[in-house]
């Protein structure tokens, strides 16, 4: 029996795979002399499996073993009988505790046999290497005396990646790694184990060609309010006190490195923004300042956003309010009665050129607005990556914006203000299903305030970093 | 003998590789037979099984050879999980495309590859569904298909029009490439005149043989030493960027497109000039 599963590897199994996939061993030499061995392997693909057989010497073929599970391979029942055969497996079932698959392995190992076994328990992400399942570390913690035998596959996560379908003709290379006697308990044995095979894959990773890198997008954070909320102040804070290049876009546009301001290069677009945000802050009255705000809004900011990431590379970008969201919040200004949730999430979907509605949608007819921006190709503006809301009473604002000595605009007077708050509150419960929103009141000091949004964007910047 | 039948020089060349080949597998490892050894078995041995054996068989073994570079390339690129219905296409494009040089349909043999590969296979990565990088993708697949497919089937259809012509340009490519690559980082300036000087003796003295006129014989010599430098100066830039380097050959790592190298660009050059001015066929 043992004769014929070492034929049937040997004279089909193995020739099939050079000629269909290429198999190219590195290492071949580091399992020579070994008597037993646990062999621990990424697992990527189907073919895995079959790819290791091909790697070992044909004196070790019928006394190698892998762990499999049980429910893989019982459906159709010839797989499940070949698999049997070629390789007799240990079988796992994953429904129950995995001690009769431990005795039973511990019983193969005593018989002088070895193991196959990927610690990472199920195929994983193309190409990356998956924490490690307990089971390698209490096998080889038992048996301290077996050399575990590090083995990385490249090229099944191509050839016949999980979700595909049928497998392509592509090469795999399986680098063996140097035996090693493992003592310890069995999640130490399980991490040394890890780092040895992040260790071969980066050296096989080395190897890739890649395409062009991905654009640089850096995270932008807005941060909304009514006027004399001290979003402004709040967002220079806030860009002053992250690591790395960050970049304040407010009524004038800084640029720090590590917390410290630097020097940058003046944009073209910035000055021209200045300049019409001047001639906005000067309108006598709300029609008057519609024109100039849009035209900031719409076409400038937007513009020097896209600048910015041109040419200072920022990893965050903290703005003073968003094109997009101070919009949406002014169209309920002009538009009161008209505007509820659902009106709200679709004017941002078609602000944001999504074309979710067709040219007969009521909101058109309610905000004619929209669709003369729509035909006039404007709707390209994007949605900030987190939004920070200042929720200050107007009237404490009113007392800021008096201070302050400057010229008072046209929309600045209580009663104004409580209808634009208003409008953000709205604003920020639609925003809340899909993105990272904080409120913040501004009863606190400016520094216990920034404090405050910046533990919050670590909090959300670690949590998108994971999830990648 | 030399005149009776090319097969025969073959033989030999394939004897003299195959002592080669034995020692630098005794040797363990001190002696290494160089990359272009493995396309150049598979030439040799299509030269021979054409003339004694069937012309088909040597053209699958072609196909065999076209396949294993088009794995290798693609195996190397930066491949996406959306491109397989593209490279299924791709690889299917092979048997395909030899089968038109068996049935020597000529007409459909030169467009098969820019025309319609490259017109389907773009609809297949299309049909992926994603189309952040699809630009890269197709320009991937079709310079693979076009350099390992379409350059290689050249020297299928060069075999079927005369064993004897094909016999003729492996070996003044080969001598023309060796005598490149061990000069290395010298000047085009020393490189060209030493290749012309070594093919050209070659191809005028085997013109009578190979049955081409002893005027486009002197051309050809020009031609070949010109085009391998072409070949393989861009195979060079293009191995650079996918990572293959000399010193490091794997299986799978650019040994059989490091052999192939030379043939790429001189294969389809000298099978045109000779269909035009021999009138091989209906032009």
């Amino acid at each position: 029996m043992d004769l014929l599963r070492i034929a049937l590897h040997l004279l089909l199994i193995r020739p099939m795979l050079r000629l269909l996939f290429g198999v190219n061993v590195v290492g071949r030499e580091n399992l020579d002399g070994l008597n037993r061995f646990i062999l621990a392997a990424n697992h990527n693909s189907h073919l895995d499996i079959f790819l290791l057989y091909s790697a070992l010497p044909p004196g070790k073929i019928a006394r190698t073993h892998p762990v499999a599970a049980r429910d893989y391979f019982s459906n159709p029942p010839w797989l499940f009988k070949t698999v049997q055969f070629l390789m007799q497996p240990v079988w796992i079932d994953r429904e129950e505790s995995g001690i009769a698959a431990i005795k039973e392995i511990q019983r193969r190992l005593d018989d002088g046999r070895s193991i196959i076994i990927f610690p990472e328990g199920t195929r994983g992400a193309a190409g990356e290497l998956q924490e490690f399942r307990g089971g390698i570390g209490l096998v080889a913690g038992h048996n301290p005396d077996v050399p575990v035998v590090p083995v990385y596959i490249e090229g099944p996560e191509r050839a016949f990646p999980k979700s595909a379908p049928f497998p392509l003709p592509l090469w795999n290379h399986i680098t063996i790694g140097p035996p090693q006697l493992l003592h310890g308990n069995s999640r130490e044995i399980s991490s040394r184990l890890h780092d040895n095979l992040e260790a071969l894959a980066e050296e096989e990773r080395a190897y890739r060609q890649r395409r062009m890198p991905e654009p640089h997008k850096p995270f932008v954070v807005t941060v909304i309010g009514i006027d004399g909320s001290g979003k402004s102040t709040l967002s220079r804070h806030l860009a002053g006190c992250f690591e790395g290049d960050s970049c304040f876009i407010g009524d004038n546009l800084e640029l720090f490195k590590d917390g410290a301001p630097c020097d940058a290069q003046p944009l073209v677009a910035n000055e021209v923004r200045k300049w019409v945000g001047r001639q906005a802050k000067s309108a006598k009255n709300l029609a008057h300042y519609k024109i100039p705000k849009l035209a900031e809004l719409l076409l400038l900011r937007d513009r020097l956003l896209s600048d910015v990431h041109r040419w200072y590379r920022p990893g965050q970008v903290f703005m003073d309010g968003s094109p997009l969201l101070n919009m949406i919040a002014w169209a309920i200004l002009y538009h009161e009665e008209a505007f509820n949730e659902k009106v709200c999430a679709t004017a941002m979907d078609i602000l944001t050129g999504k074309h979710a509605c067709g040219k007969r949608d009521p909101t058109f007819k309610q905000f004619p607005e929209l669709l003369t921006l729509r035909k006039l190709n404007l709707t390209h503006l994007h949605l900030p990556d987190a939004v920070i809301f200042l929720d200050v009473d107007p009237a404490i604002c009113m007392e800021r914006i008096t201070s302050r000595g400057e010229t008072v605009q046209a929309h600045e007077n209580i009663e104004k203000l409580t209808k634009l708050r208003k409008a953000y509150q709205l604003v920020c419960d639609v925003l809340q299903k899909t993105l990272p929103v904080y409120r913040l009141t501004g009863d606190e000091t400016v520094e216990q305030i920034t404090d405050e949004a910046a533990a919050f964007l670590k909090s959300i910047g670690s949590a998108t970093d994971e999830t990648d | 003998m030399l005149d009776t039948c090319p097969s025969m020089f073959s033989v030999v060349a394939l004897a003299v590789m195959a002592i080669f080949q034995a020692v630098a597998l005794l040797s363990k490892g001190r002696i290494e037979t160089p990359p272009s050894f493995r396309s150049l078995w598979v030439f040799f041995l299509a030269i021979t099984l054409a003339e004694w054996v069937s012309f088909s068989l040597a053209l699958w073994l072609l196909a065999l050879l076209s396949f294993c570079a088009l794995r290798e390339y693609l195996s190397l690129v930066d491949i996406r999980l959306e491109d397989r219905w593209g490279i299924l296409v791709s690889y299917l494009s092979i048997p395909f495309m030899f089968y038109l040089i068996h049935i020597e349909w000529y007409g459909f043999f030169i467009i098969a590859i820019p025309v319609y590969a490259f017109l389907l296979v773009p609809f297949f990565v299309a049909l992926g569904g994603r189309s952040k990088g699809i630009v890269f993708s197709v320009g991937v697949l079709d310079f693979g298909l076009f350099f390992f497919v379409f350059c290689v089937g050249h020297i299928g259809y060069l075999l079927f029009y005369s064993a004897r012509i094909t016999l003729l340009m492996i070996i003044a490519v080969t001598i023309s490439g060796w005598i490149h690559k061990v000069l290395g980082n010298r000047s085009l300036g020393v490189k060209l005149p030493l290749q012309l000087a070594s093919v050209f003796p070659l191809c005028i003295s085997l013109a009578s043989w190979a049955a081409i006129p002893i005027g486009h014989s002197a051309a050809l010599a020009i031609l070949i030493p010109v085009s391998v430098c072409l070949g393989r100066f861009t195979l060079k830039e293009l191995e650079q960027d996918l990572g293959i380097r000399a010193d490091r050959l794997q299986p799978g790592r650019g040994r059989t497109i490091e052999g192939l190298k030379s043939y790429l660009y001189t294969a389809p050059i000298v099978f045109h000039y000779l269909r035009w001015f021999l009138k091989w066929g209906d032009l």
